[in-house]
């Protein structure tokens, strides 16, 4: 196993509302290796996005520790992080509101290269944003226009250039097609897919969309309000889904054909709040298998077979 | 789709040599042709272009101190026509010729006090606004109690502290409008800076001001340059307030505000005292309204055609 | 595509519905065709801006005012012309002949009134029911969506998104409408909360022998709920069938590219293969066949000439020049 490029240990996020604390992310555990893809899916409210701008802190998170490339991101200050940006990028879900309205693509595209400072001369500067463009697929006549004139699928490819423009190592994917029509979608996925064998970027890639995780991520992990029930190779954890949860989320999936349809789990009720929560078993209230141990304990994350994590109290017990 | 594997090197070029490949205009060249498409916003900028020009060039068309200064009883309120364009004042001053060297004073003061009122508020309200939590209440609480001080009075205090002088006269009018605009500015940051281009300026590393600046304002500038342009007016207004009271405009020296003052107990029979002062007002504040519509739609690059 | 002995719901023909603004014509629909059957379901699948939307709300007769206009066509509800309906009979057959769901549950609901009162609304209006009625088959459409009836008195943000969209199902059935139409009516929701909805409204269309529109871009929701499919591109129907004949012999290559462009989860490492291109601009539409552009099969004549609907069977048809003279699958 190859030294991980990001470990995430024990991250929390908690915000304090009206009704009490808010667990958003609350003691999440994982590791991406270089190069590598982690699908993070759950549904909304789940805490997936707020887990991933925890780990670029641009949300500042409540504890833990998140360690790329050796070194504790949260220990560093306001202009070392400024610094480590370079490295660590975002490529945002809506590719309307995610850029400047105001800025041409071409701007949008230069703008992290002004501000690190990496190519001071204006000229190579300019020709390095012309390099991105084509890297990304956008046509060169496309320099000068506003992201409102740009349809879905060219506004997402100015958001990965810009994203890609300090040749970051780590990349957190937001839902970056869940915005866009399926046959844009592909394009966008075969785009990512493409720079990942070709610069070797580590990508985090949260999304709501099964299918899509499944065929873009190297290893997935489900997330149910602020706890992470299960980690594992994507093919495994279709083919052995070992959390009641991921078995129902992955029975939901509406599959695109006629015959052989699966048997739907259909789960009952909604998710519980978030707030306050109990030190119990967050989804024994929808779980079909849950007793008494559920609705007393919290069950932990446990490796139950080779790089196979789980948090459930029966699939210990089976193992 | 477009071609997403030449990621080849490309050979260095100038962003100006580039878009001269494409016939692109550039960024200036396409606002200034966005705002000519803006009827309105044209005529708006001729009247005040005519405003400026004639205050420019005041000492071209009259004499100073023969026509606006010195006084001549016995032509005293004359009506319109008859050598003087607007008519002669109570004292027999040509009132055209006051009119436009009162437009070098009411123009200069009322634009630099906005001006000053935008720079203190425009800094107080996006520090407020973009920052929220502590910072922004306790600016918030500072500027509500002088919001509750009227304008003239909290001038009045400033200009009877240090003095009276144009310049006193601008910082004093451009603080006790900076609230106003310190409200405005927040209000208008709070309505992007909840939006994702914020946030993912923050994931390239942008510093804050570099943020507000270039992220923020330029996205929320409508409603500050409308309401920039209602508070030259209103500017205006207060100078000639405060020029009644004496602590404006030294009389003899022509403003439109002390003009319209002691136009004031002719009025019933002479009207044209102040209706001269009056439109000169209203039009300036008119193309001011005009362009600043139009300008704020130019700069809008969404509403392009 | 019409037949006139079996009872229809619904039937379209030729509808063309354009948007007019100061310097350009946005051609939304350019004659579209459907008939849903009594008790069917029809899924129209197509991209953003297809025209998806804008003939759902022709079939309301709700074209935005005044960019909006409806060129040519028939609308036939229940054998009666929607477009000819005076501003009166509109009213009535909004919400009680027809009824709409829409994407975003939080939009349709009121926040400031009660769900029973909102649903009890339309009851008193249709159905001339009293407010103590109303209410009360307010509570009994409720527990038919899955609702406790005691909720009734609750206001929309005390529900949660999957509950809100079961509130705006309820007002929908309220009047037990001829036909529902959906659009994009569990995009917004999460998948579990999608499955319990896509079981609730085949559980209904069962129960009340309802027909349905339901407009997506998700052909797995169309496979779940739907009799028949319209495959539609730059408001045209290029490829109408059956379940059978759009998911196992379809005969367009747009249709092909819909499919290929989706991850297979059985085979996870299979390259996606996107339509290249981008959906045409609806003002200014491609000549002939509006997909040649993006077309790997496109010929001389797609370019220049719009094909035709071809019948390949009594229930499949298709509209590409691949297929001028021959039924043969060419994909």
């Amino acid at each position: 196993m190859a030294k991980p490029l990001l470990e995430v240990r024990h991250l929390k996020k908690f915000f304090n509302v009206a009704a009490g604390t808010l667990h958003a992310v609350d003691d999440v555990t994982f590791t991406i290796e270089p190069g590598k893809t982690l699908g993070v899916v759950g549904e909304s409210g789940c805490g997936k996005s707020t887990t991933g701008r925890a780990i670029l802190r641009l949300l500042e998170p409540t504890s833990g520790e998140v360690i790329f490339d050796g070194v504790d991101v949260l220990k560093l200050n306001k202009k070392e992080m400024r610094k480590k940006r370079q490295e660590m990028q975002l490529i945002f879900q809506d590719p309307f509101s995610s850029l400047n309205p105001r800025m041409t693509v071409s701007e949008t595209i230069e703008e992290p290269l002004k501000l690190s400072g990496m190519i001071p001369d204006k000229d190579q500067r300019f020709t390095r944003v012309l390099e991105l463009m084509d890297r990304v697929g956008l046509a060169e006549r496309l320099v000068n226009t506003y992201p409102h004139e740009l349809d879905g699928g060219r506004r997402q490819r100015i958001g990965i250039a810009r994203a890609l423009a300090t040749r970051p190592k780590f990349i957190v994917c937001d839902e970056p097609v869940s915005a866009l029509d399926v046959s844009i979608q592909a394009q966008i996925l075969n785009l990512m897919k493409q720079i990942q064998q070709d610069m070797g970027v580590t990508y985090m890639f949260i999304t709501h969309d099964l299918s899509v995780v499944n065929h873009f991520s190297d290893d997935i992990a489900v997330m149910y309000l602020g706890r992470l029930v299960e980690k594992a190779p994507s093919e495994e954890l279709f083919r052995r889904p070992l959390h009641p949860y991921t078995e129902a989320l992955l029975s939901a999936i509406p599959l695109p054909r006629i015959h052989n349809r699966p048997e739907r789990i259909i789960l009952k009720g909604e998710l519980s709040s978030p707030i306050n929560p109990k030190p119990i078993c967050r989804f024994a209230n929808r779980c079909p298998y849950a007793t008494d141990i559920c609705r007393q304990e919290e069950p932990q994350l446990t490796e139950v077979a080779p790089n196979h994590f789980v948090a459930c109290h029966h699939v210990k017990k089976q193992a | 789709m477009e071609n997403t594997n030449t990621a080849a090197k490309r050979e260095v070029i100038s962003r100006k040599e580039f878009y001269k490949k494409f016939k692109k205009k550039s960024n200036a060249a396409e606002i200034w042709s966005r705002f000519l498409k803006n009827r309105t916003a044209v005529v708006g900028l001729i009247i005040f272009g005519i405003i400026v020009l004639l205050a420019i060039f005041a000492p071209l068309l009259v004499s100073y101190e023969e026509q606006a200064i010195k006084l001549d009883v016995y032509n005293r309120l004359q009506g319109p026509g008859n050598g003087h364009l607007f008519g002669t004042d109570e004292v027999g001053r040509d009132i055209f010729a006051r009119i436009i060297y009162g437009a070098r004073i009411s123009l200069s003061v009322g634009i630099s006090s906005v001006a000053v009122a935008l720079l203190v508020g425009g800094i107080l309200g996006s520090i407020s606004g973009f920052y929220g939590g502590k910072i922004d209440d306790v600016i918030m609480r500072v500027m509500d109690v002088f919001l509750c001080l009227p304008d003239v009075l909290l001038a009045l205090a400033i200009i009877a502290t240090f003095g009276v002088s144009q310049i006193n006269l601008v910082i004093s009018i451009g603080l006790s409008f900076s609230p106003k605009f310190a409200r405005i500015v927040r209000s208008a940051i709070l309505t992007v800076r909840g939006s994702e281009y914020i946030e993912a300026a923050r994931s390239i590393g942008a510093k804050d001001g570099h943020i507000i600046l270039r992220y923020a304002l330029v996205n929320c500038m409508g409603p500050i340059i409308v309401q920039v342009t209602l508070y030259v007016a209103s500017a205006i207004l207060t100078i000639s307030g405060l020029s009644f009271l004496g602590l404006g405009i030294q009389a003899p020296t022509p403003e439109w505000g002390n003009m319209l003052a002691s136009g004031r107990a002719f009025m019933r029979d002479e009207a044209y005292l102040v209706i001269a002062p009056g439109l000169a007002i209203f039009f300036t504040i008119l193309s001011l309204n005009l362009l600043g519509d139009g300008l704020r739609d130019a700069l809008d690059p969404r509403l392009k055609q | 595509m019409e037949k006139e002995n079996v009872k229809n719901t619904l039937e379209v023909k030729d509808l063309v519905v354009q948007y007019v603004s100061d310097n350009e014509i946005v051609h939304a629909v350019n004659g579209i065709n459907m008939t849903i059957g009594e008790g069917k379901t029809l899924g129209l699948v197509g991209e953003t801006g297809a025209g998806k939307t804008t003939t759902a709300m022709s079939i309301l007769n709700l074209v935005a005012q005044p960019q909006g206009k409806i060129v040519s066509g028939e609308i036939l509800l229940n054998g009666k012309d929607v477009l000819k309906m005076n501003h009166h009979d509109l009213r009535l057959m909004r919400g009680d002949q027809v009824a709409m769901i829409f994407q975003d549950p939080m939009t349709s609901l009121n926040p400031i009134k009660s769900v029973g009162e909102q649903i009890a609304e339309g009851l008193r209006i249709h159905q001339k029911l009293d407010k103590k009625d109303a209410m009360k088959r307010a509570a009994e459409v409720l527990e038919l969506v899955g609702i406790p009836g005691s909720r009734a008195v609750e206001f929309p943000h005390q529900f949660s998104g999957g509950m809100k969209q079961r509130v705006v199902i309820a007002m929908a059935l309220a009047c037990r409408p001829n036909l529902l139409i959906a659009d994009e009516a569990t995009t917004a929701l999460d998948v579990t909360i999608q499955a319990q909805i896509l079981q609730l409204i085949n559980e209904l269309k069962k129960k009340y022998n309802m027909s349905m529109l339901i407009i997506t871009h998700d052909l797995g929701i169309v496979a779940e709920v739907c009799d028949e499919v319209s495959i539609i591109y730059a408001g045209v129907v290029i490829e109408h069938g059956n379940l059978e004949d759009i998911f196992d012999h379809y005969y367009h290559p747009y249709t092909k590219g819909l499919f290929d462009s989706l991850p297979d989860i059985e085979n996870r490492s299979a390259q996606l293969k996107p339509i290249k291109g981008l959906t045409p601009d609806p003002t200014n539409l491609p000549s002939g066949c509006p997909f040649h552009p993006r077309c790997e099969y496109c010929m001389e004549i797609c370019k220049e000439t719009r094909p035709k609907m071809r019948q390949l069977n009594d229930t499949h048809f298709v509209r590409c020049h691949l297929y001028d003279d021959t039924d043969e699958r060419k994909l």
